[in-house]
């Protein structure tokens, strides 16, 4: 019953980031906007985009096969997966069985393959260059991204992200610094996951971060489109709820879950703004330059490593 | 017993195979299914003889005095002998009946002799697996090193020849130091056979000797780094069947001598054994991937995967010794579980990968992946099992790899929570490694499959390339397959893997599975359940499907046009090369890849000294040319050289001589 509950905990929590995902870039739209001195295109604009581009004709590059073809499906899957593992809107994963740090990272991965195998298997100019970027920026950022979360699991004494969230919620740890950097390596490891600035360019898009995106076209396009969407929420709801896990549903009442959807709802808003503030107020780097910058993140992680085995 | 009745029977069957092979050469095709049909049926019954001992966890032993008086020929098919024979067995099934078809690729180049070398291996695997006596195991070792060595030089062109000689050296280099470990046994216990050898108690220094010696015998043929040279020249020349094989089996059995004699014999009774396995195990898993991803000859890329998947077995294995060392069977088991679950694995999709290549190769005469490319629509099953393996090898939920490799991160884990500081400090920092080494094999994985099958063709073969016969599609379907049941199936086998643990260090076995999912021990620590993944993936794939099909059904037709180009005409020079994918890596890692420039000529620099001897002794030159032609040769050069100061390139300094020349000119003029 405990399982079938936390099951469904699960599949709202899904739901909720899979239906939040447009209404977030679409903030993140206008924000932008703000920041150049335009109108901006609306809070909703988003969804109405992904509206209009399901009823379009797909136009399908005639060399592309089925991986192209399938990879729309699989990734948002990949996503809706991960939404589903991780701690959110109830302190504990809902799917123990996946809920694990190991897990979680491998099913962004899952997503990660497909995403930039698409952009090859397009036989698409811009696909393949933004797939090589892409994977190379997970080989610099997957090494932090395990290491400030081994922190954390060492501390909680558990690779679920469930236990350690608990850990978090109730101080029950010793070494507030160990964490305190870990959160920021793994918070600079989630903005490069997101594929935010500063290493792709915001104005170019099309191009770069959503490089393997160029052949997609019509219903294709619009899944791809709400899959990238959920990446970056679903990304920033792990951060969310796995070191500032305050206003997550301790019990399973429907009271506390709608209470805790609502506050997860609320974090994700005010942890998007300031992203935005963020990414429109830095500098755009260099590609091949970014280990530089990622160098920061992954200095915080060995120091907040250090601090864990001082037992600070 | 019947238990070795049927592996006798086994072995027979090899070899009544290789025999027919050889002895049927001329008709090529008899000579084929001959060996084939061997292998098969051998493999078989080794599956079956291996299958209850793995479950049962029996023992059985056998035992005849033989021509030799100091040494017995003495059998034992313990749980790890099962498994190494299990793993031999299931992969032979399956290159055995992909032989079927892809053999006639080597029509006229001696398929005979293929036949008879590749059961004679395999038999000599098998042997190597089975013996528990010194002197035999190191006859079957050489056997198997000798008849993997034909295999290799069966194209007989000089890359071939001078990757069969590598190999031979290295092979026969490093096996002395094998030999070198069991004859400091030998005058220990005075006996050869491995059963005197098994718990025996040895002074300190010694017993380090010995692991050492043994570590570094066996770890050259497993291929850790920096003795992994041979590995990636050896492995691409030998037929794509026989590459399965070597990297799917043969370096499994270095990693077997390595679990033998540090776990089995010595009782991994010193703790920095296993550290230093875990060590070399980061550097090659590292290392390895690192420079898999500079590659872009198919099958060159697949063995450098090996050295590094050979990585990662070391990493669980260094972890499992580290906690025999310090008592702890927890860490012990998980250790290990790890490393022989992800040998079991590699077995399977590193066999699938190689034979993927083959069938590639079978329709494209070269390995370089630039001259392949759209393979995807015209071989569409290859590409589909291809799929899988590069699924399976990039450790993807919920598929083999990822089951193993999540044992090795509970294993790493496990040792990050313990007192001892060198634990604390040495399990995380080995799952930053295992991190980075999974993000670098995705990424290596996606460019072989989107550079192989993904995009346009980029040559005429690649254009006219169709898919293999169904023979060779069947064994790559059975790897694949068994990439998804391993998976799957991790409840069932994790066990089975924990009591070939439990039995090798003589300790409890500790609970590793319940109902649909495992845990590493303890089950708060984590629990993984592939099935439950699976199921959910599935269910969720209804999400996507239903939000396009509800609007699919108004609009239905797909236009098919080029791909954008900016406007310009798209061709598939435009595409990013496979030397320009992993570019950006190439420039920020340039101090790792310097150690591949400078350790990979180690086998060169065998090759000029070799050269320059037979040149010194072919030559025999006069003192006196040397001493007059020499000198005047010489200064002249050294003139040329001193005036070559004044000629470096530089404009600006040209510009000089010309201002000068101009100022003597004007002086010369106006004095």
């Amino acid at each position: 019953m405990q399982t079938f509950l936390l099951f469904l905990v699960g599949l709202l929590q899904a739901v909720l980031l899979f239906l939040l995902a447009p209404l977030i870039t679409g903030m993140a739209r206008v924000l932008r906007a703000k920041f150049h001195s335009r109108q901006g295109p609306g809070l909703f604009q988003d969804y109405r985009d992904l509206k209009k581009l399901l009823g379009r004709r797909e136009i399908v590059a005639q060399e592309a096969g089925a991986v192209f073809a399938a990879t729309p499906y699989i990734f948002l899957m990949a996503m809706l997966l991960v939404a589903m593992a991780i701690p959110a809107i109830f302190v504990g994963s809902p799917i123990g069985a996946m809920g694990d740090l190991i897990a979680v990272l491998y099913l962004l991965a899952l997503g990660r393959f497909f995403f930039t195998l698409s952009g090859i298997d397009s036989g698409s100019v811009f696909g393949g260059i933004g797939a090589s970027r892409e994977t190379t920026l997970a080989v610099v950022n997957e090494p932090i991204m395990m290491l400030s979360l081994f922190i954390v699991a060492i501390l909680s004494g558990s690779t679920n992200l469930g236990v350690m969230s608990d850990v978090i919620l109730h101080h029950r740890s010793v070494s507030y610094a160990a964490i305190g950097l870990a959160a920021l390596a793994f918070g600079f490891a989630i903005f490069i996951e997101m594929g935010k600035l500063p290493f792709d360019l915001a104005e170019a898009e099309q191009e770069l971060q959503e490089g393997p995106l160029t052949e997609y076209s019509g219903s294709s396009l619009a899944l791809m489109k709400w899959g990238v969407a959920l990446r970056q929420v679903v990304a920033a709801a792990l951060f969310v709820g796995l070191f500032l896990p305050f206003g997550a549903a301790t019990s399973l009442s429907p009271l506390a879950l709608i209470l805790g959807a609502l506050i997860l709802s609320v974090k994700l808003i005010v942890i998007f703004a300031a992203l935005s503030f963020l990414e429109n107020t830095m500098a755009r780097v260099r590609f091949l330059d970014s280990t530089r910058l990622t160098f920061v993140a992954a200095s915080a992680a060995v120091l907040g490593f250090a601090f864990s085995l001082a037992g600070i | 017993m019947p238990t070795l009745e049927l592996l006798a029977a086994s072995l027979l069957f090899y070899i009544a195979g290789g025999f027919v092979s050889l002895l049927l050469g001329k008709t090529e095709r008899l000579a084929i299914l001959g060996a084939s049909l061997g292998a098969f049926v051998a493999a078989l019954l080794g599956v079956d003889a291996a299958v209850p001992v793995l479950i049962g966890g029996d023992t059985s032993l056998f035992e005849v005095v033989g021509p030799f008086s100091f040494a017995h020929f003495s059998l034992r098919f313990d749980p790890l002998a099962a498994l190494m024979v299990f793993v031999i067995s299931i992969v032979t099934v399956a290159t055995s009946i992909y032989a079927v078809s892809y053999l006639e690729e080597y029509s006229g180049k001696g398929v005979g002799a293929i036949g008879f070398f590749m059961n004679l291996f395999i038999a000599s695997m098998v042997m190597v697996a089975l013996v528990d006596n010194a002197l035999y195991f190191v006859l079957f070792w050489e056997a198997m090193t000798l008849a993997s060595y034909f295999l290799v030089i069966v194209h007989q062109d000089d890359e071939s020849i001078e990757a069969g000689f590598l190999y031979f050296f290295i092979a026969h280099g490093f096996s002395m130091l094998m030999m070198v470990a069991f004859l400091l046994l030998y005058m220990q216990t005075g006996s050869l056979e491995f059963a005197s050898f098994r718990g025996i108690h040895l002074p300190d220094r010694l017993a380090s000797t010995v692991f050492l010696l043994a570590f570094f015998g066996f770890g050259a043929k497993a291929g850790i780094m920096p003795l992994h040279i041979w590995l990636p020249r050896a492995h691409p020349a030998a037929p794509s069947h026989a590459s399965a094989l070597m990297s799917g089996v043969m370096i499994k059995l270095g990693i077997y001598g390595i679990i033998r004699v540090g776990v089995d014999f010595l009782g991994a009774t010193t703790a920095w054994w296993g550290w230093l396995v875990l060590a070399f195990g980061c550097v090659s898993a590292v290392l390895g991937v690192l420079y898999a991803l500079a590659e872009h000859d198919i099958k060159r890329l697949l063995a450098y995967h090996s050295v590094e998947n050979i990585g990662i077995i070391l990493m669980g294995a260094g972890i499992g010794m580290v906690g025999m060392a310090s008592g702890k069977p927890l860490l012990t088991s998980i250790g290990l579980l790890a490393a022989l679950y992800h040998l079991l694995n590699h077995a399977t999709f590193k066999s699938l990968l190689f034979l993927g290549a083959g069938a590639v190769l079978h329709r494209i005469p070269t390995r370089d992946m630039n001259a392949m490319g759209g393979l995807g629509r015209r071989m569409p099953l290859t590409a589909f099992f291809f799929l899988i393996g590069a699924l399976a090898i990039s450790a993807i939920p919920p598929l083999n790899g990822f089951v193993s490799e999540w044992f090795t991160y509970q294993g790493l884990f496990s040792a990050a929570t313990q007192s001892e500081f060198a634990s604390r400090l040495l399990g995380p920092l080995g799952a930053v490694m295992l991190a980075a080494t999974g993000a670098l094999a995705l990424m290596c994985f996606v460019k072989t499959w989107g550079m192989v099958f993904g995009g346009a063709p980029r040559s005429s073969h690649a254009v006219e390339a169709v898919e293999v016969p169904k023979t060779m599609l069947a064994g790559m379907a059975l790897l694949a397959a068994l990439c998804v049941l391993f998976g799957l199936g991790a409840p069932l086998i994790a066990p089975v893997l924990g009591h070939v643990v439990a039995t090798l260090t003589a300790g409890q076995t500790v609970p590793v599975a319940q109902g649909l999912s495992v845990f590493p021990g303890v089950a708060r620590q984590a629990v993984l359940s592939t099935s439950v993944i699976a199921l959910l993936m599935a269910g969720l794939l209804a999400i996507p499907l239903a939000v396009a099909a509800f609007h699919r059904r108004r609009v239905r037709a797909r236009i098919s046009a080029n791909a954008w180009a900016c406007g310009y005409e798209h061709t598939p020079q435009m595409v990013v090369s496979a030397g320009g994918f992993a570019e950006p890596l190439r420039v920020m890692f340039r101090g790792l890849y310097l150690l591949r420039t400078s350790a990979g000529p180690v086998g060169d620099a065998g090759d000029t000294a070799l050269r320059d001897m037979t040149l010194l002794a072919a030559r025999t030159e006069p003192m006196w040319d040397r001493a007059s032609v020499g000198f005047s040769s010489r200064s002249v050069d050294l003139l040329g050289r001193s005036v070559q100061i004044f000629q470096s390139g530089d404009l600006r300094l040209y510009c000089l001589y010309i201002l000068v020349a101009l100022a003597a000119v004007l002086l010369a003029v106006t004095w």
